[in-house]
């Protein structure tokens, strides 16, 4: 009588095991989010499945449209079907998603780079029907789109400038000849230095001032607030002075002596000669900024004085802490003084200068006389001697005498 | 029950009466005699003032003149350099953080320390350059040969002692440029075959840090300056057997009494201590600033002593050569008396110092060319 039932729950327990074989629906199936798609389009696959969008379950079907489930082309180019979408539809075709608060909150990712886009020289250009200007897959990619952090991204840190000077350093691009060799003079600036061999992520690169998604160059008068941006004290200073005043719809700006891409480090020596880029016959402008460097000069030599001294009170050794202290508030008073120097004002500058000036002469005042105490020892060496001598004789006396009485 | 205090002369009264009754003086005095000043044996039984009488009246050879004042100036100088080392001990504190700082206190705080601490480094130099040539001087005149021998071992033993001496003492200030020079000098210590690398095992490793200053510390406050001292007392116990050497022309042979000796040693010591005041007035040493052992300012160089074994590890393919030729010297010095005991002819002996001679050239030459060196 067992046996039956026996078999009944063997049977039940095979069943059982085989439905745990069946692989179960849901989450933790990884299946390729192209779909069928790769079979024939192999590349595009291999690119897609390496892509940001890839595990995120974007499929090649939600950009291109069609059916990815049909091995068919037919079927699967049928309805719907958008193929390569156009250049000018792929802004439109990103934002389906990206401007979707509630597709993006999960990711915090910003929703206004469409909206950001279509302000950019880029966008507008688009909207005018120019097919030549960039949309989101020249600069993001269309399959392969990697996440900013990622040192492949095309739009990380690092590769900004070679992805923006793919068009914009290129002799293809029409009308921009002037802007051929900016990518070139971007790479020998001092900011291209400080991100590249520094590896300072924080240096700047093209859109940090040009702008990310809304790319357009700065305007007259919107030069000095983008580099105030970092360069704060000198933005201060030049919107103070005289060349922040605009005359005839032009005015002096930070590239009209440091250059817009070429930014070279910044020489307190040029504050005598960029003058004579604009005011080449003005005798008196020129004047005025020889006086700006000689200000400068002297004050920085005063205290590059100073702190030698203190460096050879330092070997004696004599009491420097207070010095050096000093030194330092001298050489944060010079450091003022070069964004000072951007109201071209002598006053303002000499505000600096001679404080950094007076510090150093004082430092120099008060050491040379502990050095001048120090060298009194030398006239107490020689009244020493004296005394030496006198011992010396006094003590060859006794002995002569001992040798007499032997 | 004669007390030694009752058999000299009638007493004269004062204080130095009241202590012979209390204490046997000639004891004390003959203790101090055993490091220096006297040459001869006290007798201990006799009162204080009539061993003083006689000592003065020994006859001495003429020694505090020509090359024979360089032991005197070695005895001197120690002297200065334990006064000096006692009272910069005060107030230095041997631990890397504070070494340099205490040092720098030391010369720049406390009224008259920069003179302290420049007599007691100038005092090294030129205990150095005395007791080396005190050596050479001994090598020249043949004063190794029987029955000097013990002599010669305590000479160069303490010629050791002394390099050890300034070479512990020199990282003690923890300066950017001593240390490194430490660091250079350890590197040719330490590539001598199977001796180098038990030093640094007691040293505790080839990293010059916090350790290796403690021990160099002890070494040269405590157990060099005890060496020295008994070297020293060694080489007095040995005088009183052999006698002081007579070797310079014969008008310098005539004895002088000891009083004249005294006086000339007197003399001695007030010259050198105003050329050690003068030196440290006029050429102080300068500070570089404390020590960072993961910085190295360039230019450093080993001791002046250690230049040409330095040059040899620096150069020769072999870095344990440089420290076998060290130990070689040192060992051919200290075993000179062994092969050279006999009395030899004029010739045989204008032989041996040319070889001395050519030896010491090689040797300054290597020393210039490590002074010159560029580190590789």
């Amino acid at each position: 009588m067992k046996t039956p039932l026996v078999f009944l729950l063997l049977a039940v327990a095979t069943l059982t095991a085989h439905a745990q074989t069946v692989p179960p629906a849901g989450p933790a199936a990884i299946t390729a989010s192209s779909g069928r798609c790769g079979v024939c389009h192999p590349a595009e696959r291999v690119q897609f499945e390496k892509s940001r969008h890839a595990p995120e379950g974007v499929r090649c079907v939600s950009c291109h449209g069609g059916n990815d489930r049909s091995l068919d082309a037919g079927a699967a180019h049928g309805a719907g079907f958008r193929g390569r979408p156009a250049r000018q539809d792929i802004p439109a075709l990103c934002a389906t998603c990206h401007s979707d608060e509630g597709r993006m909150r999960p990711y915090n990712l910003p929703v206004d780079q469409y909206a950001l886009y279509q302000t950019s020289g880029h966008g507008q250009r688009l909207a005018r029907g120019d097919r030549q200007v960039a949309v989101c897959s020249d600069c993001h990619g269309a399959h392969e789109i990697l996440a900013p952090h990622d040192p492949a991204s095309s739009v990380n840190q690092l590769n900004i400038p070679q992805t923006c000077g793919r068009c914009h350093g290129s002799r293809a691009m029409p009308g921009a000849r002037e802007h051929q060799d900016v990518l070139k003079k971007y790479q020998s600036s001092v900011h291209a230095r400080a991100l590249f061999e520094q590896g300072n992520l924080r240096a700047p690169t093209c859109v940090s001032c040009h702008g990310v998604h809304g790319a357009n160059p700065p305007n007259v008068g919107d030069v000095d607030k983008v580099c105030g941006q970092c360069h704060t004290a000198e933005r201060r200073y030049y919107t103070s002075g005289g060349h922040a005043v605009a005359r005839g719809g032009r005015r002096p700006e930070c590239a009209s002596c440091h250059e817009a891409h070429g930014v070279q480090a910044a020489r307190p020596e040029r504050l005598a000669s960029s003058c004579a880029v604009c005011h080449a016959g003005d005798a008196r402008r020129l004047d005025l900024g020889r006086r700006l460097w000689t200000e400068y000069r002297t004050a920085a030599a005063e205290v590059d004085k100073a702190a030698a001294l203190v460096a050879k009170a330092d070997a004696i050794p004599i009491q420097t802490e207070d010095y050096h202290a000093r030194i330092e508030e001298a050489h944060t008073y010079l450091r003022e003084a070069l964004p000072a120097a951007h109201s071209v004002q002598p006053e303002v500058v000499a505000g600096f200068t001679t404080r950094a000036r007076a510090v150093g002469e004082e430092v120099q005042k008060e050491l040379e006389g502990k050095f001048a105490n120090l060298r009194q020892h030398r006239y107490v060496l020689i009244a020493f001697w004296f005394y030496v001598l006198l011992t010396l004789f006094v003590l060859k006396r006794f002995r002569d005498q001992a040798a007499r009485n032997r | 029950m004669n007390a030694p205090g009752r058999q000299g002369p009638p007493a004269r009264g004062g204080w130095v009466d009241w202590l012979e009754q209390r204490v046997n003086l000639s004891e004390i005095f003959s203790f101090i005699t055993h490091f220096g000043l006297v040459y001869t044996p006290v007798d201990t039984q006799k009162p204080v003032r009539e061993v003083l009488r006689e000592v003065a009246a020994e006859p001495v050879p003429r020694y505090a003149h020509g090359a024979r004042v360089l032991g005197l100036l070695a005895a001197i100088l120690f002297g200065l350099q334990i006064v000096t080392g006692v009272l910069l001990a005060y107030y230095y504190r041997p631990t890397p953080e504070a070494a340099f700082e205490s040092t720098r206190t030391i010369v720049r705080d406390l009224p008259g320390g920069w003179f302290i601490h420049q007599v007691h480094a100038w005092g090294s130099w030129l205990l150095v350059a005395v007791i080396v040539l005190r050596l050479l001087r001994l090598f020249w005149e043949g004063l190794y040969r029987a029955p000097r021998e013990v002599l010669w071992w305590c000479a160069v033993a303490m010629t050791w002692v002394v390099i050890q001496s300034d070479f512990t003492g020199r990282l003690l200030t923890w300066d950017s440029h001593t240390y490194w020079s430490t660091v250079r000098g350890l590197e040719v210590v330490w590539a001598i075959p199977i001796a180098g690398p038990i030093l640094a095992f007691l040293l505790g490793g080839r990293t010059v840090n916090a350790d290796v200053l403690i021990r160099f510390y002890v070494l040269h406050v405590m157990v060099l300056p005890a060496f020295y001292a008994a070297f020293l007392y060694l080489t007095f116990a040995t005088l009183r057997r052999v006698g002081l050497s007579q070797t310079g022309p014969a008008r310098d042979e005539r004895p002088i009494r000891y009083r004249e000796h005294l006086y000339s040693m007197t003399m001695l010591t007030v010259g050198l201590f105003a050329i050690l005041v003068t030196l440290a007035t006029l050429l102080p040493l300068r500070f570089h600033g404390a020590a960072d052992p993961y910085v190295t300012p360039g230019g450093v160089r080993p001791p002046w002593y250690m230049l040409a074994p330095y040059v040899l590890l620096q150069r020769l393919p072999l870095p344990w050569l440089s420290g076998f030729v060290m130990l070689a010297a040192a060992f051919a010095v200290l075993l000179l008396p062994l092969w050279l005991r006999r009395d030899e002819t004029p010739g045989r002996r204008l032989r041996i110092r040319l070889a001395g001679a050519a030896v010491l050239l090689v040797w300054l030459v290597l020393s210039v060319l490590g002074a010159l060196l560029e580190r590789r």
